[in-house]
């Protein structure tokens, strides 16, 4: 259903390339649209664009100058992303074409976003398992999702069945997912 | 162009390839990756490399001598300088050796796995180990044919492109245990062969796309750069051991230590025949070669799997036959021969199970491409695309291997068939 509104609202809009709802704080994925013959990853562009979110929040924070309704906007080599809290669980990312001009697309992204927010769920935050939040961590990462659990598995050696109940795994075993998700990514340290 | 097309065999009517007596296949980048990921995967970062080197510096060993033995080259710095032209040629990358013995170094320029690396993952992920485990077997084995003395050395990496230095740069040390084992090559494989090969449906049209492959693929080489660009991927003619050996070994590995978590090692050494299928054959059935060798694609599902197995044996892989396709429900392949298979029976003998991974993943495969693909449409064969086709446990089919070469039947069959 939201899928569809937003395609609605999008399709007035002809600079706009692709219009992605992501959930907090997890950055996942919740709809999107794109323009037919647009090339990108929409999964993907949410947990990275999520993230952005999160650490601009955490920034804006950090100086005392957060407010619900900051905006980031990125100008690319050839698209214009603005990214842009819905409410306390959902951001939105929109990618316009490089050329339009800033203020248009502040005018029509307000209208596009009033309304989405008139449509989306009222959410109960739940809070996730240590054990959920990795591996949904390295399902979002990894450079091979398709393989991610089955890479998990042969270096934790922890078997897939318990990898796909991921609630119940010790604290142990977390750890060890958690490095085996560090030497995948290339990572130092990751933040859950 | 390939200076080394006249030292390239393959045997009929098996579809397997032999360079200078040492069995080749052609792979893709996409593969290459994938496969030395999962080797690393199951033993580690080190162990990983480690196995990779010696495996390659084996095998590279054993194809440098015998192309010597053919050439003439005797002096060192022809040993050296053939040693880089045929790497190069087998789109391994550009590697420049210098001195000779425990003295050896190479500087890599568009190492094929660093390279590949890079752009594939370069973006996404930050590499902390390096990637030439190939190229730095082959220094070891180019410092073992040029040294006084005879004696074995390991190849160590010291700066690799895929993690953002400028060049690969490679040394030699002596191997402090070393374990040499012979290279299992043509005069072990070829007894193992039976006189006849299996066919099956559309045999004749079969061969005849095989042998116009075969005949594109041997004017194949690599570029200024030593890479094979081609089909939109990056090629690389390479020595079948080195897959066989790396990737038996780690799922021996794995079941001696850890027999729970086998099973995702060999799905993992499965999902390989995957990415293989999906990258190279897809861009392959989508190329100008094929199209004027075939004809572009029209999307019948038995066009697809009659291309895809010509496409198999055309690569090196065996003469694969379709014994049964009952699109989107069954398909059988059959073989005599493939490049897994001689292999782990030299090397271990008969087993309880089929150990042909590749093939067990290429099949289902097959049927995934020749399902869901709109071939008319000519889709852009994406990492995004290959998740939607292949991603979780929506495949939708399932493989099975009654008969198999490694438990000592007289042929292979693999049965892909839907479970839904």
């Amino acid at each position: 259903m939201m899928d569809a509104l937003i395609e609605r609202a999008a399709s007035s809009l002809p600079s706009l390339r692709g219009f992605l709802i992501v959930t907090m704080p997890d950055c996942l994925l919740y709809a999107s649209w794109s323009r037919p013959g647009t090339d990108f990853s929409a999964e993907d562009a949410s947990g990275y664009f999520g993230d952005l979110i999160r650490a601009n929040r955490q920034g804006l924070r950090a100086v005392g100058a957060w407010t619900s309704d900051m905006q980031v906007t990125i100008e690319g080599a050839n698209v214009l992303v603005v990214l842009r809290e819905l409410d306390e669980h959902f951001v939105c990312c929109a990618l316009f074409d490089r050329e339009a001009p800033l203020g248009m697309i502040r005018l029509h992204l307000k209208v596009v976003i009033e309304q989405v927010r008139a449509a989306l769920p009222k959410l109960e935050l739940t809070q996730l398992s240590p054990g959920a939040r990795v591996v949904q961590f390295i399902e979002r990462y990894a450079p091979d999702p398709h393989a991610a659990l089955l890479r998990i598995s042969t270096r934790t050696h922890i078997p897939l069945e318990q990898l796909r109940t991921p609630d119940a795994l010790t604290a142990q075993q977390v750890t060890a997912i958690e490095e085996a998700a560090k030497r995948i990514l290339g990572l130092e340290n990751i933040h859950l | 162009m390939n200076r080394f097309a006249d030292h390239c065999h393959r045997v009929s009517p098996h579809d397997l390839t032999f360079l200078a007596g040492v069995p080749c296949v052609y792979h893709c980048h996409h593969f290459n990756l994938f496969h030395d990921q999962t080797i690393d995967d199951v033993l580690g970062e080190s162990a990983g490399f480690d196995l990779r080197m010696r495996v390659a510096r084996d095998q590279f060993g054993l194809l440098v001598a015998n192309l010597a033995a053919k050439t003439g080259a005797t002096l060192p710095a022809e040993i050296a300088a053939l040693a880089r032209s045929v790497f190069a040629t087998m789109g391994q990358g550009n590697l420049a050796f210098e001195g000779i013995g425990a003295s050896t170094r190479a500087t890599g320029e568009h190492l094929h796995y660093g390279f590949a690396w890079r752009e594939k993952y370069g973006a996404r992920v930050r590499r902390v180990d390096p990637s030439d485990a190939v190229a730095s077997g082959m220094t070891a084995a180019v410092a073992r044919l040029t040294g006084p003395d005879n004696v074995d050395y390991l190849g160590r990496e010291l700066q690799c492109v895929s993690m953002r230095a400028p060049s690969c740069q490679i040394v030699v040390e002596r191997d402090a245990r070393p374990d040499m084992r012979s290279v299992i090559a043509a005069p072990q494989i070829l007894p193992r062969l039976p006189s006849q090969a299996v066919t099956g449906l559309d045999e004749d049209v079969i061969s005849n796309i095989t042998a116009g492959l075969d005949t594109f693929l041997r004017g194949v080489g690599g570029d200024e750069r030593g890479l094979i660009d081609a089909f939109g991927v990056l090629v690389t003619h390479h020595l079948s051991g080195y897959y066989n050996e790396t990737a038996f070994q780690a799922v021996r590995h794995v079941e001696a230590i850890s027999p729970s978590v086998a099973g995702a090692c060999e799905e993992l050494l499965r999902e390989a025949g995957h990415v293989c299928v999906f990258n190279t054959f897809g861009n392959i059935l989508l190329s100008p070669e094929w199209e004027g060798l075939v004809g572009r694609p029209t999307g019948d599902p038995h066009e697809i799997v009659r291309g895809c197995t010509a496409i198999a044996r055309g690569l090196g892989f065996g003469h694969w036959a379709i014994a049964e396709h009952a699109p989107g429900k069954r398909l059988v392949l059959r073989t005599s021969s493939n490049y897994e298979a001689a292999h782990w029976l030299e090397r271990f003998g008969p087993d309880t199970r089929s150990r042909e991974y590749f093939m067990q993943g290429a099949a289902l495969a097959f049927m995934v491409l020749s399902q869901r693909v709109r071939w008319s449409e000519r889709p852009q064969l994406t990492q995004a695309f290959y998740d939607q086709l292949f991603r979780g446990d929506g495949l939708g089919y399932r493989v099975s291997t009654p008969r198999s070469l490694t438990m000592g039947d007289e042929l292979t069959e693999v049965v892909v068939e839907q479970t839904r």
